[in-house]
């Protein structure tokens, strides 16, 4: 490098003055546009450090939490309390060439898993092959136990595996799964699609049950099923101005965790499924087509002196009075011969087209596939209009019936029953009664409870109306005297209904309490008691005194006798 | 004067390229902490499914009735018992409320609809 004077004496020379002073200007340019670089680099470089950080530049830098994989989504109560779930299991597998001494750890895996049979085990281990399983689908506590034996041949394979914490609660609604996760009952099957779809694995269902109510419910019919010998039973918690179903019970049940060992008979929801002649429960329609056609009124009444004979059946009442009865009386006494007169004048066709507009002859639309069509004659003659008025010769699914009697004391809107959540579905009822007749339907209904055949069904303090039924058993050829369904339909409160309840008991026996009565006010009604004076409090149904006004007119009008 | 220029530059240089070099590795170390998080954070998600399970199947009402007959003297709730207005026990001091605990932890979901249903816990000191 020369000093700076020589270019500086150079420059006052001719050509080559010019020549040099050229190259040191453009020289020069270059070191500038170097220095400008630098400077802008260095003016970044301290705002950056002087500056916040922007929430902006925060918020782009994607943080990726890696999703937690599972591969269908869970079913949640209305509460939000897990009902189906998919846990990630893990199946042992073992290398027995890795292995020294078989015995010692089949002794050993034996220790923490007992279901193991420790010969096979250890036959399986001394094999010598590469791969053996040993067991499928481990609970996170036994794999932690075989990992903590500190056997290096064992291995997990990872399997997802349904599990229903709550296990036989709510099986019938939910369904069950095969090894392979496809939904095969109840909920799972209806929804699979749904619930395997992979965009929407992170929101569960939801259902309207309510795993409390659920609980109370089985836990009343077991103890009657089991007091009564019945052979079988089914109940349900309907909320009556939305058609949600709160809770839903069939026994004999199974445990959706383990589904092979349960037979047809436990898988069976005779609440969807099953259709049965519900008896006396069946007049609250008849009442209630008969009131709104304006065919009767509450001051009108029937004569039941003797029973009526038509064709080679005749009609009897299994609480006979024998004497000229008044509306209210035909109902709380449960007399057929005064419904059935009642039916005649309200006629075939309007009768038909009633019980067919509030859904009793469609099968249910329930989010089901366990679904029974109801059973009706073909050819409505005379005496099947009679028969059905009290639900004889006409078999509905107690879910059916639940709907209808819902629709009765509503206010008289027909909501489609439902198994999911849906607090909005009332906007999308159907008016089939006036609301005076369910005015009037809910009196009946109550003073059923306080004067007539439901007296086993008053919980004090929640004003339960309601309506007995007592079937016998269609076989073959007729009906069996001794096979009875005893049926109880109850809602409360009668001044603001909020709940159904239905109680159903297959082919109970007397007991000495019941005094070897088997009917519904004996055996269901005590059932829905129970379930009311358990389940309010939870429903958020507060007792009170009643308004004796609101019955007093029609109280009046019944003569105990 | 140039050549302490060009020293300066080239310390400048040296202590630019240092820090940028120990800016990189800070901001690896972060980005390292911030992927143990999230894979932590994946991890307990899966542990709390799995506790939501166990939760369930623990707190099971069958399993809870069981426990309350053996271990408390808890009877359901008569009708009597239950109050829809606590306004209406006498002698209650009107306004004012009892102070929150903050030691008990209430589950959001339940409460709306237990309020309702709270029996009269002062049955026997108000009347």
């Amino acid at each position: 490098m020369r000093s700076a004077s020589s270019y500086a004496g150079l420059s006052l020379e001719g050509q080559q003055k010019s020549a040099l002073e050229v190259a040191r200007n453009r020289l020069m340019v270059a070191v500038l546009l170097f220095f400008a670089a630098f400077a802008v680099m260095m003016v970044r470089t301290v705002e950056l450090g002087l500056s916040t950080p922007e929430e902006v530049q925060v918020a782009s830098r994607q943080i990726e939490v890696p999703a937690v994989q599972f591969s269908r989504a869970d079913i949640r109560d209305r509460n939000g309390e897990v009902l189906a779930t998919n846990l990630e299991g893990a199946s042992l597998y073992a290398n027995p060439q890795e292995i020294k001494d078989a015995h010692e750890a089949a002794v050993k895996l034996v220790s923490v898993l007992p279901d193991l049979s420790l010969a096979e085990v250890e036959s399986k281990l001394a094999s010598g092959r590469h791969f053996v399983w040993l067991k499928r689908k481990l609970s996170p506590r036994e794999k932690w136990q075989v990992n903590a034996l500190g056997i290096p041949a064992f291995y997990f394979q990872r399997e997802e595996e349904r599990v229903y914490p709550h296990g036989r609660l709510a099986a019938h609604t939910l369904g069950f799964v095969d090894v392979d996760g496809n939904g095969l009952g109840g909920v799972e099957r209806y929804f699979n699609d749904r619930l395997a779809d992979k965009s929407m694995i992170d929101q569960p269902i939801k259902l309207s049950l309510d795993t409390r109510v659920q609980y109370a419910l089985t836990d009343e019919l077991e103890a009657a099923m089991s007091a009564h010998q019945a052979i079988g039973a089914a109940g349900l918690v309907m909320d009556v101005n939305t058609g949600e179903v709160i809770a839903m019970v069939s026994l004999p049940d199974f445990d959706p965790n383990s589904v092979s060992g349960a037979g047809g008979q436990e898988r069976f929801n005779r609440v969807t499924q099953g259709v049965y002649e519900l008896g006396s429960t069946f007049k609250t329609f008849t009442f209630a087509a008969a009131l709104d056609q304006g065919v009767a009124t509450l001051n009108d009444g029937y004569d039941a002196t003797k029973p009526i004979r038509i064709a080679r059946f005749t009609i009897n009442d299994d609480h006979p009075k024998s004497r000229y009865l008044t509306l209210p009386e035909i109902f709380a006494f449960s007399s057929n011969i005064g419904t059935a007169q009642m039916a005649l004048d309200l006629g075939t066709e309007r009768q038909q087209a009633f019980l067919s507009n509030i859904g009793l002859l469609q099968p249910s639309n329930i989010e089901l596939p366990e679904v029974g069509a109801p059973l009706y004659p073909e050819t409505w003659r005379k005496i099947s209009t009679m028969t059905i008025s009290y639900g004889h010769g006409i078999a509905v699914s107690p879910l059916q019936l639940a709907s209808g009697i819902s629709a009765m004391v509503n206010g008289g809107r027909l909501n489609a029953a439902t198994v999911v959540e849906n607090p909005d579905a009332w906007r999308t009822g159907k008016q089939v009664i006036s609301q005076s007749t369910s005015r009037k339907i809910r009196q009946l209904l109550r003073l059923a409870v306080t004067k007539g055949t439901g007296g086993r069904a008053d919980a004090v303090g929640y004003r339960i109306g309601g309506k007995t039924g007592t079937a016998e058993k269609a076989v073959a050829g007729g009906y069996d005297t001794r096979a009875l369904i005893s049926s109880f339909v109850g809602v409360y409160p009668m001044d603001d209904p909020r709940y159904v309840v239905f109680a159903l008991l297959d082919e109970p026996r007397g007991t000495k309490e019941t005094f070897g009565f088997r009917a519904g006010g004996w055996v269901a009604a005590p059932v829905v008691k129970n379930v009311v004076l358990r389940t309010a409090p939870l429903l958020g149904v507060a007792p009170k005194r009643e308004d004796d006004g609101l019955y007093q007119q029609l109280a009046m009008m019944i003569e105990k006798d | 004067m140039r050549r302490l220029f060009t020293i300066l530059v080239a310390i400048t240089a040296i202590i630019a390229g240092a820090a940028v070099l120990q800016l990189k590795l800070a901001v690896q170390e972060r980005a390292d902490k911030v992927k143990a998080i999230a894979a932590q954070i994946h991890e307990d998600r899966e542990a709390i499914r799995v506790l939501e399970a166990e939760w369930a199947y623990l707190t099971n009402p069958r399993a809870l009735q069981d426990k309350s007959v053996r271990f408390l003297a808890l009877m359901p709730p008569k009708a009597e018992q239950i109050l829809e207005d606590p306004t209406t026990i006498p002698f209650r001091p009107r306004g004012v409320e009892a102070e929150e605990d903050p030691g008990v932890l209430l589950p959001a979901r339940g409460e709306k609809k237990d309020d309702k249903a709270k029996p009269k816990a002062k049955k026997g000191t108000s009347l």
